[in-house]
Formats: structure tokens, C-alpha cells, sequence
């Protein structure tokens, strides 16, 4: 991979709207972005090839992010991408058993840029914000 | 507003606070008033602006000037400011003096500097003592409260920094006691004469030199370096820096926004 080479995002939210929020502010920061409706249809597109961050909502059909995060991590290279739970869950033992079930960092629903871009340079998937 | 109001205003923010209020916040500045006006009793910003102006009243301008200062921060701004905080200033200062060390941040705002400074030390096992001060006692009465939204909490703090130094209030964040033990609050203007002996290691002053008036820069600048031990450190805006040839503060190569006070002697000799 070339250092110009865009940073890869997934977005898993059953939202269309969060998703499209997602994308736009993800985009804004170089990010080539993939989405995905829910935890199933995640793990497909992290099979074919491995993010470089997953932006994962919690609550959602099929597959929930909790579960979509223990097969993630049970994959090959699946401890690579860094995983921001994303989720209007927003009690603190609840964000806490996200970050220990492997999650890298926790955003709260509603968010928006600024969060965001703080969040990522937190993980280290972009320069931080001055 | 008319435009004689808004020249007013500049005149007003500028004598005291030395805030440069530029003609393109004009409709910022009318935005910001509207509240102030409600809560004042005002029908609307011109009847409360003819008012000061016929008969200026000290909470009242007060309350205005607050409205329109740049108040915006967030936690950990400027990451790399606080990396050579944890990795150099604190255990070096730590090691050197044997007791706390003292940091002031000068234009605090609502606070998110001061904490993320006490969490730096506290994680580092450093004592510090820190000072926040602030012109708005609106902002400062927040900062010392402690309490963040969750929009304000997530700027800039890992979930595990939150999680570990704050505590949920129903839909707010509020720093523990022992982060807010190790901060003291205060609300002062940067352009009084230091009314104590305080002197400190290390001074946070961003973001406010790059809105003043160039008029009251060396003022805020000679105030800063009164209460700086020499050697004493300097932080400020990563685009910021002091005026023309300042011989009092000196910068350090490769650390953006940085400076450090020539001691007293080897100014007076030079």
C-alpha cells in the first residue's frame, strides 16, 4: 500500500440519515467510506477486505454491533481496524462494557464533526485536529 | 443594531477587555446580545444598547462584554501542547523542584483547559496546583461547576478518560472531586495589574493574544511575565506568538507554540 493510499471506513448503522452524516463528515477527512446496514452484511465487507475503521452503531436488525464485534475480532486480521462504538447508549456502564468487549474508542449519539475528528485522532486513524 | 452601536461596542471591548471585535461578528455580536436582553428585561438589543449607552451601568456592560468574547474550547486542544507537557515539562519540573508544580491557565473559558491539565498531572503522578481565571464569570462559574454536556465531553476526551475522571449526572458529565481539588477558579481580567505574589512554572495563555487589540498586547504579555518564574514556560496558541523582538520570552525550536522566560537578570543586562 502507497502512503496515498486513503484511509478505508466502514460505516454500520441502520440509519440511512446517520449513515449519510457519517459519510460526509468522513469524507471531508479523506476517508474512503463503505456502509453497511447492519452487523451481517458488516462482516461480509470486512471478509473482502479489512477497514481500516469501522463506525459501529449498537442497536440494529440481524446482527447487533455487539455481537458483529466478537466475530470481528475472532477474524483473521480482525484486530486491525480500529472499532468506534457509536450509539445513543450513553450510560457510563454501558459504554464501559463496550470499550472492554474490544471496542477502540465510544461516541455518543448525536455527534458531529468536531467529535468525531477528535474521536478518530484519538485512535490514531488521522493527524489531530490543532 | 446600528452601525454606531456596533462602534460602541468595539470601542467598549476593546478598552476593557483589549478584545478585538471585528466588523464581520457584527451579526454574531447581534445573535449573541438577544439573550442578554431577555434576561435583562430588555424589549430587544436596541432598547438595551440605548440604555448602556445613556447610562452605563457596570453588570450590565459586564454582562455584554461576556456575551461577546471567543469563548470557544475544547478539551486537549492542541494535542501536541499536552504531549510535551506529559512527556517533558512534568516529570523534568517534577524532578527539579520537589513540590508541586504550578500552572496558570489564563483565559480558561468554561474550563476544558484547566481539567485536561489537572488529568495530564494526576495521570502522571505529578502534583501540580492549578489556576484557572477567566473574564467571564459566566464561563467561570461553569468551569468550576464541572458539569459538560455530552456534546462538550467528547471533544477531545478518549471514552476512557471520561469514563475514568467524570461521573454521569442524568444527560451531563461532571468532573470528581479530586480532579476539581486540584483546580482553583477565579474570575479575572488579564489587564489588572497582579494583585498577589503568585508566580508559576508554567503558563497556558491560547488563543486569547491572537484577538486582542494590538494596543493591549504588551500589556497582557508584561502581566504574563511578571508571574512567570524565570525559565518559567509558556504556552501559547499554536499560531500565536509574541510581539515583534520580545526579548523577554523565547521560543523553543520544534516545540510550536512554546516559550520560555529569559531570566530577569539577563534582561536587565541586555
Amino acid at each position: 500500500m502507497s502512503p496515498v493510499d486513503p484511509k478505508t471506513c466502514l460505516i454500520v448503522d441502520d440509519s440511512r440519515i446517520i449513515r449519510k452524516v457519517a459519510r460526509r463528515i468522513l469524507e471531508d477527512l479523506a476517508f474512503e467510506v463503505q456502509e453497511a446496514a447492519d452487523g451481517a452484511e458488516a462482516l461480509e465487507v470486512c471478509v473482502g477486505a479489512m477497514p481500516d475503521v469501522v463506525l459501529l452503531d449498537w442497536q440494529m436488525p440481524i446482527m447487533d454491533g455487539m455481537t458483529f464485534l466478537g466475530r470481528l475480532r475472532a477474524l483473521p486480521d480482525g484486530r486491525d481496524p480500529k472499532v468506534l462504538f457509536c450509539s445513543v447508549e450513553t450510560r457510563a456502564d454501558r459504554i464501559a462494557e463496550a470499550l472492554s468487549a474490544g471496542a477502540d474508542e465510544y461516541v455518543m449519539k448525536p455527534f458531529d464533526g468536531d467529535i468525531l475528528q477528535s474521536k478518530l485522532a484519538e485512535v490514531g486513524a488521522i493527524q489531530s485536529p490543532s | 443594531m446600528t452601525p454606531e452601536d456596533f462602534e460602541r461596542l468595539q470601542a467598549l471591548l476593546a478598552s476593557r477587555a483589549g478584545y478585538r471585535l471585528s466588523r464581520e461578528r457584527m451579526q454574531l455580536a447581534e445573535h449573541r446580545l438577544g439573550p442578554v436582553a431577555r434576561r435583562e428585561g430588555y424589549h430587544n438589543v436596541e432598547a438595551m444598547l440605548a440604555s448602556l449607552w445613556s447610562r452605563p451601568v457596570a453588570s450590565l456592560g459586564w454582562g455584554v462584554i461576556e456575551a461577546l468574547l471567543n469563548g470557544e474550547t475544547w478539551f486537549r486542544r492542541d494535542r501536541a501542547t499536552f504531549e510535551v507537557l506529559e512527556r517533558e515539562l512534568l516529570p523534568a519540573l517534577t524532578a527539579a523542584r520537589g513540590g508541586p508544580v504550578r500552572i496558570w491557565s489564563a483565559g480558561a473559558g468554561s474550563g476544558q483547559e484547566a481539567y485536561s491539565l489537572a488529568i495530564a498531572a494526576l495521570e502522571a503522578g505529578a502534583r501540580v496546583e492549578v489556576l484557572a481565571t477567566d473574564l467571564s464569570r459566566q464561563a467561570i462559574e461553569k468551569a468550576l461547576s464541572g458539569l459538560y454536556s455530552s456534546f462538550e465531553i467528547q471533544r477531545g476526551l478518549s471514552a476512557r478518560t471520561m469514563l475514568r475522571w467524570f461521573e454521569q449526572v442524568d444527560d451531563q458529565w461532571r468532573a470528581l472531586p479530586e480532579l476539581r481539588a486540584a483546580i482553583t477558579f477565579k474570575r479575572a481580567n488579564l489587564l489588572d495589574e497582579p494583585r498577589d505574589e503568585g508566580r508559576f512554572d508554567i503558563i497556558f495563555c491560547r488563543h486569547v493574544l491572537g484577538d486582542m487589540t494590538p494596543e493591549r498586547r504588551p500589556r497582557l504579555l508584561d502581566g504574563l511575565e511578571r508571574r512567570l518564574v524565570d525559565d518559567g514556560c509558556l504556552f501559547l496558541g499554536m499560531d500565536e506568538r509574541p510581539d515583534g523582538d520580545s526579548i523577554a520570552f523565547r521560543p523553543v525550536a520544534g516545540r510550536r507554540g512554546l516559550y520560555v522566560k529569559s531570566p530577569s537578570a539577563y534582561r536587565r543586562a541586555a
